[in-house]
């Protein structure tokens, strides 16, 4: 406990005297953050959307359900696909767009004899608003038929199907700022990784290791400290997205703790990596041959939301994207417990593995 | 105590350290001298438990370095060739931290720690940070983090190199205090004048093997008195040797071209009788330098180079 405490005290003066490394890691996540939710703003983000249709009936009056969706200011906003029915129903349940509509056979021939007629809406649960236009521009399509046919009852109806609950709208910033969050905590983790090559060359990590302190010890003096570092940063970094983007204040505590955890397990793998390198060079080359994918992919750089389905099936499967969507449901409120401990576990493990291979390789690297 | 017992230590094909054996007692100052990579420091490695022998044993104060790493590195204070030290920190930070991994607690440390401060010369200068300390101020504060805990044995790997020599004169006051203080001091350098003035035991490395191991004088006494001459010219090839051969007494030591280092009794009266048989065999002599027994010249006679090179 006593060198503990006296390696905590060292490592925060240490920072505190030299923050440079500690300012770029954040500081590149944080201005591209700021930049973009001051151009981008709180209101919610300009919808842009994919309509899967697949038009079995293949007529004029199917033609004219969507022109709806032809007019200059929906145009912009939606995009039209044809598809097959199998691949409609396939791509949406993947969440490949914002809702698939299905147009049997036999529409035309229901509007000419008035018979009863159902246009099945598949909607995608992920998105709120883009699903809910749709919606609303198809049953003005059959509204208007309706009214035309004769009596005007309303015989073809829209059978809407959501695949699952609809999620409320977030802003431009609640979508980027737990991303950005996650990239900072990339880059700081990769930083604080970094600082045992410095260790190295200042010859300190060597007169550790002819210490009677075991390399064990160390190690785990080390960790204590990027814990404290990164529950900091992310409780500031939280407030702050909180401030900016109104994120629930009443998850913040669990979000700060998952950013902690998350971001240990992100020290441990570029720690691992830089020591494996066999000059500081060659470490700085490794981890940013690994970082700058794992953002990307992993919903840092550029949030889910954004992403096509299939690279987001990709990124969930990165640690990053794994801890961002854990991260995100906490701050949702909408976190399940058995997820989360899965999560928490295999990174744990993850973390226990990259902990022995960087203890049995650190002393010979101190040499 | 330190106990070296047949160590080796290999790279691969490359054998750094070769069946070193040598023992070190409490209150000596015992050095190990040699060239730049004759394995001084892969030595210390292995005595301060950085590098894992391949074969023989280590002991510091009794306990094996290998299987009772920590009781042995208890034991242990260790200046390495490089300054070790946290530049961010001041002085004051770095001995507070690096005392306390010696489990030293206040307010004991506290009290050592302005001992070694004064000691060393730094107790005004031990609230800045060590980034605006100068060479040999970093040098002395890399000597106080190894000795704060007052270790009983205490390894010094090169502790003067690139020192100013007023530095250098108050290192080596330094470790000669830790002797006397019982400390068992193991010294390496590739300073002659050094290994001369401050070690009570010598052991001469080349090539990762110890070439020749005793007090001063049991050292000196293998030269037999003899000095060494050192010419420098033009030696046509055989011939200068030829001409030499026909004087009694004279070793040479190393011949080319243009040097020629001879080993002789009573070198500065026979002088112009080298002269006069070089010329005789068609040598120009241009440089002549005449050096009594001492380490230096010792080592040019067990290892035909000198020591720097």
């Amino acid at each position: 406990m006593h060198f503990l405490a006296i390696s905590l005290r060292k490592d925060w003066a240490r920072l505190a005297r030299d923050p440079s490394q500690f300012a770029i890691a954040l500081g590149i996540p944080l201005v591209l953050a700021v930049l973009m939710s001051l151009v981008f703003g709180r209101a919610p983000a300009v919808p842009q959307g994919r309509l899967l249709v697949a038009d079995e009936d293949n007529s004029i009056a199917s033609t004219r359900f969507l022109d709806g969706f032809r007019s200059d200011a929906l145009r912009k906003m939606i995009v039209i696909e044809k598809v097959t029915r199998d691949a409609g129903r396939a791509r949406i349940d993947r969440g490949d767009a914002s809702a698939f509509l299905l147009i049997r056979k036999g529409l035309q021939q229901a509007f000419l004899m008035n018979q009863p007629y159902r246009l099945e809406l598949y909607t995608n649960p992920e998105q709120s608003i883009l699903p809910q236009i749709i919606q609303q521009t198809l049953s003005i399509a059959v509204d208007a038929a309706s009214y035309f046919r004769s009596g005007g009852q309303p015989l073809i109806e829209v059978e809407n199907v959501a695949l699952g609950e609809a999620k409320p709208a977030r802003s431009f910033s609640a979508v980027f700022l737990p991303s950005s969050l996650f990239m900072g905590l990339l880059f700081l983790a990769s930083g604080t990784a970094g600082d045992i090559w410095k260790e190295r060359t200042a010859g300190t990590l060597r007169r550790m290791a002819s210490s009677p302190i075991s390399m064990t010890a160390y190690l785990m003096a080390r960790i204590a400290f990027v814990i404290l570092l990164y529950l900091v940063v992310g409780s500031a970094g939280l407030f702050a997205a909180q401030r900016m983007a109104g994120l629930p204040v009443a998850n913040l505590p669990g979000a700060a703790l998952w950013i902690a955890f998350s971001g240990t397990m992100f020290y441990l793998l570029f720690l691992w990596t830089s020591v494996q390198a066999t000059t500081q060079r060659a470490a700085n080359v490794l981890t940013n041959l690994i970082i700058f994918p794992l953002a990307m992919l992993g919903g840092c750089f550029f949030p889910f939301e954004w992403m096509p389905r299939w690279m987001v099936s990709i990124g969930e499967l990165t640690p990053n994207g794994w801890a961002l969507t854990q991260f995100k449901a906490i701050l949702d409120g909408a976190v399940h417990i058995a997820p989360l401990a899965r999560s928490a576990a295999l990174m744990t493990a993850f973390g226990a593995v990259a902990f022995v291979l960087i203890l049995r390789r650190v002393r010979a690297f101190a040499v | 105590m330190i106990e070296v017992d047949h160590l080796r230590k290999s790279y691969g094909e490359l054998t750094a350290v070769n069946d070193v054996s040598f023992t070190a007692h409490p209150g000596e100052i015992f050095g190990l001298l040699g060239p730049n990579g004759a394995g001084k420091t892969t030595t210390i490695g292995c005595i301060s438990g950085l590098l894992t022998p391949t074969a023989g044993n280590v002991r510091i104060m009794g306990h094996d370095v290998v299987r009772e790493g920590v009781a042995a590195r208890r034991a242990l204070g260790v200046v390495p060739q490089e300054i070790s030290l946290y530049e961010e920190l001041s002085a004051l930070e770095n001995l507070n931290y690096w005392g306390g991994t010696q489990g030293m607690r206040n307010p004991l440390l506290r009290e050592r720690i302005q001992e070694v401060l004064t000691l060393t010369g730094l107790a005004d200068r031990a609230r800045e940070p060590v980034k605006q300390f100068s060479g040999g101020m970093r040098r002395r504060l890399n000597f106080a983090c190894g000795i704060v805990h007052q270790p009983k044995v205490l390894l010094l790997d090169e502790p003067t190199v690139g020192v100013d020599p007023q530095s250098r004169v108050r290192l080596l006051d330094l470790v000669r205090a830790q002797a006397e203080a019982g400390a068992c001091v193991l010294y390496t350098t590739h300073y002659m004048e050094e290994a001369e003035n401050l070690c009570h035991r010598l052991a001469i490395v080349d090539h990762g093997k110890i070439i020749a191991a005793g007090t001063l004088t049991e050292l000196r006494s293998l030269l037999a008195e003899h000095d060494l001459l050192r010419l420098s010219g033009v030696f046509p090839a055989g011939a200068a040797k030829a001409a030499l051969a026909s004087l009694h007494h004279i070793e040479i030591l190393q011949s080319d071209e243009n040097l020629l280092i001879l080993s002789l009794p009573e070198a500065s009266r026979r002088l112009p009788a080298i002269f006069a048989a070089l010329t005789a065999a068609g040598a120009e002599v241009r440089g002549t330098n005449l050096t009594q027994p001492s380490l230096e010249s010792l080592f040019i006679k067990l290892t035909g180079k000198e020591l720097r090179e």
